[in-house]
């Protein structure tokens, strides 16, 4: 299949199939990006199969304002990730506000510096680390409300700025700030709390 | 130059920093504090590494048999509406 022209202006198709091949020409090789994307923020299966679907629906009808075809690829993903944000609009967004007053001053790093669960280590850290399978890892990540996940996923994967994770969450960049921060204090805790399950260390609930 | 960082104010700021979200003042703020906090230095070492270790372990999912197909699909049947 030849790929058109990359011209910088907004497509000037003349004929719907015209768009939808010059369309499937560009995004259709972005597939694999985009499903590892959406299985990374809504979990292996059907969920990301119909997110992923559903991108390309609406990439083809939005196709036409599209000004620069070598950015295909990030506004995929941004019209993807909004999808993921409105399908879990309905879930409860935040745990209590207590909690996260708990969360923010959370450190996984002077929890294992008290607890020494290595204590002839001298790299007590990272061997902390090196005990969890892959699997606790992702399970801990896809555990997260959608409300963390969503922008920690971006910025992980899409190495999106605080203005355009804003931009694609409909958000104030603060907000975004925020909601980075307790992410990655939700996967320190579960993390934690993970390997009180495994007995790695004997901490009671602090 | 402003009043210098407290480690609790320079830990609020480490992941800006890790995400290259600070600039100007603030962030010749915390790189004074790091200059002289070795304690601060470590447990933002942590967090570096932290984000890697999880970056590092995202699924790899192959695109299931079928979805491009499916997706061909409906892209046809909507451009011929």
């Amino acid at each position: 299949m030849t790929i058109p022209d990359a011209s910088t202006q907004p497509q000037q198709a003349t004929k719907p199939d015209e768009l939808r091949q010059t369309f499937e020409a560009l995004a259709l090789p972005h597939l694999a990006h985009l499903y590892r994307l959406a299985a990374r923020l809504a979990g292996h299966g059907r969920d990301a199969e119909d997110l992923v679907h559903e991108t390309y629906v609406k990439g083809l009808a939005a196709f036409p304002s599209l000004r620069e075809q070598a950015s295909i690829r990030g506004w995929l993903s941004r019209i993807l990730a909004r999808l993921a944000i409105d399908r879990h609009r309905q879930q409860p967004p935040e745990i209590a506000v207590g909690d996260l007053q708990d969360l923010d001053r959370f450190s996984l790093y002077d929890l294992i510096w008290d607890e020494d669960p290595f204590p002839y280590s001298d790299t007590l850290h990272q061997d902390f680390l090196d005990q969890f399978p892959d699997d606790d890892v992702r399970a801990a990540l896809l555990n997260l409300p959608d409300v963390y996940r969503v922008p920690l996923i971006l910025l992980y994967v899409e190495d999106l700025s605080y203005r355009e994770l804003a931009e694609t969450l409909n958000c104030p960049v603060g907000t975004v700030m925020s909601r980075l921060h307790r992410a990655r204090k939700i996967l320190e805790r579960e993390l934690w709390e993970c390997a009180r399950r495994r007995r790695l260390v004997r901490s009671e609930d602090r | 130059m402003t009043k210098p960082l407290s480690c609790e104010q320079a830990v609020e700021q480490f992941f800006a920093y890790l995400d290259r979200a600070l600039a100007g003042e603030p962030l010749n703020d915390l790189e004074a504090h790091l200059e002289a906090c070795l304690s601060c230095c470590e447990k933002l070492a942590f967090s570096r590494r932290l984000d890697t270790f999880v970056k590092n372990r995202l699924p790899q999912s192959p695109v299931p048999d079928g979805l491009e197909a499916r997706i061909r699909r409906t892209l046809g049947q909507t451009s011929t509406e």
